[in-house]
């Protein structure tokens, strides 16, 4: 209520606090980005760690990838459907599923789910860390928590988005060709000559550097926002909340950015 | 006044395997175990939070066994609850949170609300820090806080889970000071669980204890000391050597 | 918690194996229970949003406390999907035909059917959704709903439904900020980039009552899906900050995938009842 009060009596305040707080955790996140940068020349970080949280990484996300993929290929279809019975454009539904899909909505969508199973679940864990004393724990052995903790679980995400992004594509494409057929009664054959032929690798690549620059954004958000937990439990709900914000503010953001520096 | 008969609760491992206990009405009673034994599930499972897997639980003659959402609320308005980490509302100021379980029961005006807030909270010796928020005291103010929230409107069952846990030994003996206090005035029937039963038992009348799951001891506290039970021998001593 | 069931020290006299059809079974009888329980709380939220008692000002606090956690990240986060999405269509009409008048009225009735609900809808689930699972969450780990409960309190009636119809509501008038600052973005962007002018650009007339009926549909679906979703999730926290942890995670994810269905749902409703009728 007291903020409340406050916001509502002094409203220049109120938004120039907050904006103090988003410099301040974009600061912390830059630091953190130079700080993951420098221990990979020479790469001196846990082999065994960075692969075990691929592993795990993966098998948290591939069902939930897959399912978002599929519908949003399906979504896709539905809200195209419309246009293309009027123009009797069938051979346009390949063209448009595939530009929309591969170049913006395949590694945004996919980008947002991935950081709510893993980015969200990377600063809960490192967040119970910090708050269970167990990071105090890792420097008193004299092991250096971003090349043991950080650095393979960035890199892991990196790496894991962007494989991710090229199975979500494929099924979001695969879903909105069934859907196509289901809903609008669009032969496959059509479809699929409709993709081929306006669709090129460009576009491909287009959205999977997209998926990599997201993949960085999610991980340096979720480690910076783990890291810094205060409180307890409540501080863990806490991180994790501002964890997928900061990550979703970041790939919605430099999205803008990225389509005009890829063009 | 509670009865228990053959209580089973299993989660992904079984954690209470068959507990028979009858609690008599106005008795003070203790619980004790060691860590993971079972002991804050079984009182959760008295006082209705928590549903039995199998087995009945009785309550001042009625069977809460089956009882849904709604029935259970009017039978868990005979109960007072002090939490182990006192589970204050954190959104609350101290007089809010004392006068929570009254605002609810409904029927008392605000006047006499505060009022009772007032005095409950002078009894645990907090007067005059209604509108402090919970988060500025101290763990044994928190304390305070809870046992006055527990006991404000004078239930006849009181349930303490772990009262002093986190405490230093002078702040345990002023709580358990005010316990007895509180229940020489209510005269209701009690129960504790610790797993400081140095403190604990003079304190309590009888006492159990659990320990897998089970009860192995159930008696006069008196008695505690000359129980044969390997585990309640060196369990109550603490001693090295032994089943534990 | 220091009765934690996972803890070791207690030995189960039933040990079955684990065997590949027990686990199945037993992931069969997880998701059943967990079905029965998501539909108690629904079910419960619904009846005492209609019939509750609540604390007194508690719905617009929370409506507040979604506003405020939410008007400005909504606002930045749709204000550049719609510049990058009108920017990528632009770029397709240029290649194509070059004709940009009708970009305008064709975005802007995508953007009130389609992509502004569920994106809204999609960083609520973020902010908001994620919110109350981390505060129901915290609350549950340190025994406060085990407080209400004892106090003849039923959770869902005190911390969910207020929050059922804060995020309900407030969804709605977000959507429609949302709306406005996304095809304002848009306006501006295909102005600036493609020199398309703004009055030609920013043009209602393709929009029908069928779109603004869909739109308000989706966004009123999502607004009540999100909260009873995170709730969930946030009275079934267990163990100390791993569990709250956990239950964010579960929130922020089950409520986006729930927002994408329904999405799919209601496009696809909309358009066998709405738009193929010519509405």
């Amino acid at each position: 209520m007291a903020r409340y009060l406050r916001a509502v009596s002094n409203p220049i305040a109120a938004v120039g606090e907050s904006v103090i707080e988003m410099a301040t955790h974009l600061g912390a996140v830059v630091t953190l980005l130079a700080r993951v940068i420098r221990s990979l020349f020479p790469p001196r970080f846990d082999i065994p760690e960075f692969w075990r949280n691929l592993y795990k990484m993966g098998n948290q996300s591939v069902p939930i990838v897959m399912l978002t993929a599929f519908f949003v290929g399906g979504i896709m279809v539905v809200q195209s459907a419309v246009f293309v019975k009027r123009f009797q454009a069938t051979s346009l539904l390949g063209w448009g599923a595939g530009y929309s899909v591969l170049r913006e909505v395949g590694p945004i969508l996919i980008g947002l789910m991935f950081s709510g199973r893993v980015g969200s679940n990377n600063a809960a864990e490192l967040g119970t860390m910090v708050v269970t004393e167990q990071i105090d724990g890792l420097r008193a052995l004299s092991i250096d928590p971003m090349r043991y903790l950080i650095v393979p679980r960035v890199l892991a995400m990196v790496i894991m988005l962007f494989l991710l992004t090229i199975l979500g594509d494929l099924v979001a494409l695969g879903g909105a060709m069934l859907f196509g057929r289901l809903i609008i009664g669009i032969e496959f054959g059509v479809f699929y000559a409709g993709l081929v032929n306006s669709i090129g690798v460009h576009d491909l690549v287009h959205g999977l550097i997209k998926s990599l620059v997201f993949g960085l954004i999610i991980a340096i958000t979720s480690c910076h926002f783990g890291l810094n937990t205060k409180g307890g439990a409540v501080g863990v709900g806490r991180a994790v909340n501002a964890a997928v914000v900061g990550a979703a503010l970041g790939i919605v953001m430099s999205d803008y950015f990225l389509t005009y520096l890829l063009t | 006044m509670i009865r228990l008969e053959k209580v089973y609760k299993t989660w992904d491992v079984p954690v209470l395997q068959g507990v028979d206990l009858h609690l008599e009405e106005g008795v003070i009673w203790g619980l004790i175990g060691p860590a993971a034994s079972g002991k804050s599930v079984l009182l959760k499972t008295v006082c209705g939070l928590e549903k039995p897997s199998r087995g009945r639980v009785v309550v001042d003659g009625s069977d809460i066994t089956h009882f849904g959402e709604s029935e259970m609320m009017s039978t868990r308005r005979k109960f007072g609850m002090l939490f182990q980490n006192n589970a204050l509302f954190d959104f609350m100021t101290v007089g809010e949170n004392v006068a929570f379980p009254l605002l609810r029961a409904g029927g008392i005006d605000e006047a006499e609300i505060e009022e009772r807030v007032a005095s409950r909270l002078k009894a645990v010796g907090l007067a005059g820090s209604e509108n402090k928020m919970a988060n500025e005291l101290s763990g044994g103010m928190r304390k305070r806080v809870g046992i006055a929230r527990a006991t404000i409107a004078t239930p006849p069952i009181v349930v303490y889970d772990e009262p002093t846990a986190g405490l230093d030994p002078v702040t345990t003996s002023k709580i358990y000071d005010l316990l007895r206090g509180i229940q020489d005035e209510s005269h209701a029937t009690v129960m504790a669980v610790s797993s400081d039963i140095v403190a604990l038992r003079p304190f309590v009348e009888r006492i159990a204890m659990i320990y897998k799951g089970r009860l192995i001891y159930e008696g006069a506290e008196s008695d505690l000391d000359d129980c044969e039970d390997p585990v309640v021998y060196q369990f109550i001593r603490g001693e090295l050597e032994g089943p534990l | 918690m220091s009765d934690k069931p996972t803890q070791p020290g207690l030995e189960a006299p039933l040990k079955f194996p684990a065997t590949i059809p027990h686990k199945v079974g037993g992931a069969v009888f997880g998701m059943v229970d967990a079905l029965g329980e998501f539909f108690r709380v629904l079910r419960g939220t619904i009846r005492y949003s209609i019939w509750g008692k609540r604390p007194k000002g508690e719905v617009l606090n929370q409506m507040y406390q979604v506003g405020n956690k939410s008007l400005l990240f909504v606002c930045v986060t749709l204000g550049c999907l719609g510049m990058v999405l009108v920017y990528q269509i632009c770029l397709q009409v240029n290649k194509i035909t070059g004709d940009m008048s009708q970009v305008g009225s064709e975005f802007i009735k995508g953007m009130v059917h389609a992509f502004v609900p569920s994106l809204t809808a999609m960083m609520i689930a973020t902010r908001v959704g994620a919110g109350i699972a981390a505060e129901i969450g915290s609350m549950m780990v340190t025994e406060q709903v085990d407080a209400l409960r004892m106090s003849g309190v039923e959770p869902i009636e005190y911390l969910i439904a207020p929050r059922f119809i804060a995020t309900l509501v407030m969804t709605v008038f977000l959507t429609i900020i949302a709306l406005a600052v996304a095809v304002g973005a848009g306006t501006l962007m295909a102005w600036a980039s493609f020199d398309v002018n703004p009055v030609v650009f920013f043009s209602f007339e393709k929009v029908t009552a069928g779109d603004m009926i869909t739109g308000l549909a989706k966004a009123i679906c999502f607004g009540a899906a999100i909260p009873v979703v995170s709730g969930y999730c946030g009275l079934t926290t267990r163990g100390g900050s791993e569990g709250v942890g956990s239950a964010t995670t579960r929130a922020v994810i089950n409520s986006s995938l729930a927002v994408i269905v329904l999405d799919f749902i209601l496009s696809a409703l909309a358009y066998f009842f709405l738009q193929s009728r010519g509405l």
